[in-house]
């Protein structure tokens, strides 16, 4: 491998400075004991971080965005495999077509997407819940579940399935057996992307969401439209903290390369 | 009536003819090879015995009953593939005993036939190994052993050796061969690869363009090829222009009888290593070595003639070898030469 000259190594390094610092910043005056957005010069307080308990919306918003993630990526997941696999493997008529309506998502902007959802679910009664939140971000996530899995199965060796089959599997046994647990990297790393982007996703929700089924970035959009203290940045900071021990975790019972780059590690 | 009895047996894909009209029978226990280059329906032919091709027309018969009817699953063919298509996330002892699993075969007699069957490859000791830390001839070897270990009643091989380097697929060859003589399983093997098919089977179907050209046992082939195309495809070979004159092919200042009622243009074929260098007074084709290439245990000629360029091949027997530049004499038994007619040379 060639190694980095110096013009590349200071431009990496101020790529990486650029990313991070408003992450880092955000971190910092987290951790202020005055009642405005300012870096902790006189010793950092937890002050911040106790308020967010007086606040009972914040916490009841952030578990609504983890299963609003939660159920959305896996039912995207669900409707993933059995589309990709179809997709990969026959070619029949408007297989073009199909795939370019589960990725037409990504082509709509989230506010238009917000509009004719807060319409829609008005008109079918179901405006401001659960079930409307998890139906629109089924359609917002699905282009990234269906992309990595698609992936998988089309990088998959047929033959593999074929020698199953010779050995006398059944389809279901082969789908069971074989060709789920060989898609699961790509699987995995859709789910992940997937609720990633449900989690994240503001643009469409601040429309669809209603008091009681806000997720965390609305409850948080609209709280700094009317205040501005350190309350939003300690937030922040509890959100990267548990997204940082997320990804420890996995990465120690699973691998992160393994989940988000999709290739397999070495056995143990 | 034979073991397996392809009849007839067709495919197209749109327009194009894969696999024509095809007839074989192959005996129990035989080891068969289709040979032939990429793109002459061999492949096809193995899938449509395997279940993955549907046959647009023809019948494929094992032991009296119509294979078409049996679904893939059913048919009990063991297969191995050139990319070993193993499972990945199991490990070889797992690869082997899925097949058994899917017959339902009992845990104890399950792990006794795979123990049995990865000792007949000799994998004893890679039992627990997955497959993406096994070398690729040892993950050849997983992939018979799982064919093997259901008992099929016929071992397909895709190509099974192509993925190895020269030496390995040398000494797989021989094994292959010695495992399938000690199992006795009927085997049916595709290859690209002439002297692969010679080394291993009873006899070889040699195709080309969806048909057989010719099915004979190695040796007979090689050294009556039925047509152009067999003798081109088994090694190396000369193929000369020559006249014909009272019953006689002219080549040089030799004199070879043809068979009675050729044309008067023929084409006469001879392998190189059946090619000697006469002494002065026989009759013979007179010529100049233009390079004399060593190789161990023989010498190859490239030798210019009035009937074009002869490849000569001799034996590193300490006779005295041609310089380059030198002028020969080759001669050659007429048994060894066949004839045919100029105007069906391809």
């Amino acid at each position: 491998m060639s190694r980095n000259g110096p013009l590349a190594l200071i431009f990496h390094t101020l790529f990486v400075i650029f990313t991070l610092a408003p992450i880092v910043v955000v971190c910092v005056v987290a951790f202020t004991p005055e009642g405005y957005l300012s870096l902790p010069t006189n010793g950092p307080s937890l002050r911040w971080f106790r308020t967010i308990a007086r606040y009972p919306e914040f916490i009841n918003a952030f578990w609504t965005s983890i299963w609003l993630g939660t159920v959305s990526s896996v039912i995207a997941l669900a409707f993933s495999v059995p589309a990709a696999l179809a997709i990969a493997r026959y070619d029949f008529t408007g297989r073009e077509a199909l795939t370019a309506l589960f990725m037409s998502p990504l082509m709509i902007p989230h506010v238009v997407l917000g509009i004719a959802f807060l319409r829609f679910f008005t008109q079918i009664g179901i405006g401001g819940t659960f079930l409307g939140l998890v139906l629109s971000h089924i359609v917002v996530v699905l282009p990234f579940a269906l992309r990595l899995t698609l992936a998988s199965a089309t990088g998959m060796d047929r033959r593999i399935e074929q020698a199953a089959i010779s050995l006398g599997a059944s389809e279901w046994t082969v789908l069971k057996r074989i060709t789920l647990p060989l898609i699961l990297p790509g699987l995995a790393s859709g789910w992940a992307l997937s609720f990633i982007t449900s989690f994240d996703e503001v643009t469409m929700t601040v429309f669809i969401a209603a008091p009681g089924t806000e997720t965390l970035p609305v409850r948080m959009f609209l709280y700094i439209q009317d205040n501005i203290d350190p309350l939003v940045t300690s937030v922040s900071a509890s959100v990267i903290a548990a997204t940082v021990v997320a990804l420890i975790v996995m990465d120690r019972i699973y691998g992160l390369e393994r989940l988000l780059v999709g290739r397999g590690s070495g056995d143990r | 009536m034979a073991f397996l009895v392809l009849d007839g047996l067709t495919k197209r894909f749109g327009e194009h003819i894969a696999v024509e009209n095809l007839s074989l029978a192959v005996e129990q226990g035989e080891f068969l090879a289709l040979l032939g280059p990429s793109g002459c329906g061999k492949t096809t032919t193995l899938q449509m015995i395997a279940g993955f091709v549907t046959p647009t027309s023809g019948t494929i018969t094992l032991a009296g009953q119509d294979l078409l009817a049996v679904k893939p699953a059913k048919r009990g063919l063991g297969i191995v593939f050139q990319s070993y298509a193993l499972f990945p996330h199991m490990t070889a002892a797992e690869n082997v005993a899925f097949g058994l699993e899917m017959q339902g075969v009992d845990k104890s007699e399950r792990s006794r036939r795979v123990t049995e069957a990865l000792e007949l490859v000799g994998l004893g000791k890679f039992a627990e190994r997955h497959p993406r830390r096994m070398s690729g001839g040892q993950q050849q070897r997983v992939a018979l052993a799982r064919a093997l270990v259901i008992r099929p009643s016929i071992l397909l091989l895709d190509e099974p050796l192509s993925n190895l380097d020269a030496k390995l697929r040398e000494e797989m060859q021989i094994e292959l061969r010695q495992i399938q003589r000690n199992v006795g399983t009927t085997t049916i093997l595709v290859t690209h690869d002439q002297s692969e098919a010679m080394a291993l089977s009873d006899r070889i179907a040699v195709m080309s363009q969806g048909r057989i050209e010719q099915i004979a046992p190695p040796h007979e082939a090689y050294e009556r090829p039925a047509t152009p195309f067999v003798a081109n495809f088994l090694g190396k070979t000369n193929v000369l222009q020559a006249q014909v004159q009272s019953g006689q092919a002219l080549l040089g200042e030799g004199r070879w009888p043809v068979p009675a009622g050729s044309p008067p243009r023929v084409l006469v074929t001879v392998r190189p290593e059946k090619i000697g260098f006469a002494d002065g007074g026989a009759q013979a084709l007179a010529g100049q070595v233009v390079t004399r290439i060593f190789q161990g245990n023989h010498w190859l000629y490239q030798v210019d003639t009035a009937h074009g360029r002869v490849t000569v091949i001799r034996q590193n027997s300490g006779e005295t070898a041609p310089a380059e530049g030198e002028a020969v004499r080759l001669s050659w038994r007429q048994e060894d030469m066949s004839v045919r007619p100029a105007e069906t040379a391809r």
